[in-house]
């Protein structure tokens, strides 16, 4: 493979968003999910609600897309919360 | 026992019977993740899910150990507000700045023992929060 075309693939999967699911888990309270979502993502109380409802009744939401480096912050202050996060290229 | 909240928002424990002061002395040993893998694996989750094996290593490298360490201070931290209990008491105070701490140890607690005995949804669900009976909660300065 030659430095053009690595460094044009790296660009390209720099590029593509992440996206920051939130599962569910049978331990964290609803209230404590919504508490969360607004420390973290600074979600009004409805958005915030409408999130947590969405990993309470579908398994999963996407809170947040965007750049690798943001995600795994969110990521990371999300898992120190206590709750079940991933990061997912959203393509 | 007895849950008042003082003057400067915190909270303080009186009066607590020794069987319950016993499982509130437990909590911070209980928050411990080595306990299973699927306790360390809950605490821990791999956010790559093994899809790229290179971002979970450095994931494990380089975040792991930060986790690892709020959530070591927080059961620190609760482990301290114990300490009158530890000591022969019969009540502690939990300051205002120490409520994220014993929020996160709890936490941590009730995720390292659902792991631990594979609790599911039905699970929590059968257990409806009826509230604990016969505690007396007063606020008082606020």
């Amino acid at each position: 493979m030659s430095e053009t075309q690595t460094k044009t693939e790296t660009k390209v999967a720099l590029d593509i968003p992440w996206n920051v699911v939130v599962h569910n888990d049978p331990v964290n309270l609803m209230s404590y999910v919504t508490m969360v979502f607004r420390r973290v993502f600074g979600f009004s109380k409805e958005k915030a609600e409408q999130h947590m409802m969405e990993v309470h009744q579908k398994g999963r939401s996407v809170v947040w897309s965007g750049g690798r480096e943001r995600a795994e912050l969110y990521v990371q202050q999300l898992h120190g919360y206590l709750l079940l996060a991933t990061l997912e290229r959203s393509v | 026992m007895n849950i008042e909240r003082d003057e400067t928002g915190g909270f303080v424990f009186s009066e607590v019977e020794p069987p319950l002061a016993e499982m509130f002395r437990a909590i911070p040993s209980a928050a411990d993740p080595e306990l299973s893998k699927a306790a360390f694996d809950r605490l821990f989750p791999d956010p790559f899910t093994g899809k790229d094996a290179q971002l979970s290593e450095e994931w494990a490298d380089y975040v792991q150990p930060e986790l690892r360490e709020g959530f070591e201070n927080a059961s620190t931290t609760v482990e301290a507000d114990l300490e009158p209990l530890n000591a022969g008491g019969d009540g502690w105070s939990i300051p205002p700045e120490h409520v994220d701490a014993w929020l996160n140890t709890l936490n941590q607690a009730r995720l390292v023992l659902a792991a631990r005995y594979e609790v599911t949804e039905e699970d929590m669900n059968r257990m409806a929060p009826s509230g604990p009976p016969g505690y007396r909660v007063a606020a008082r300065g606020r």
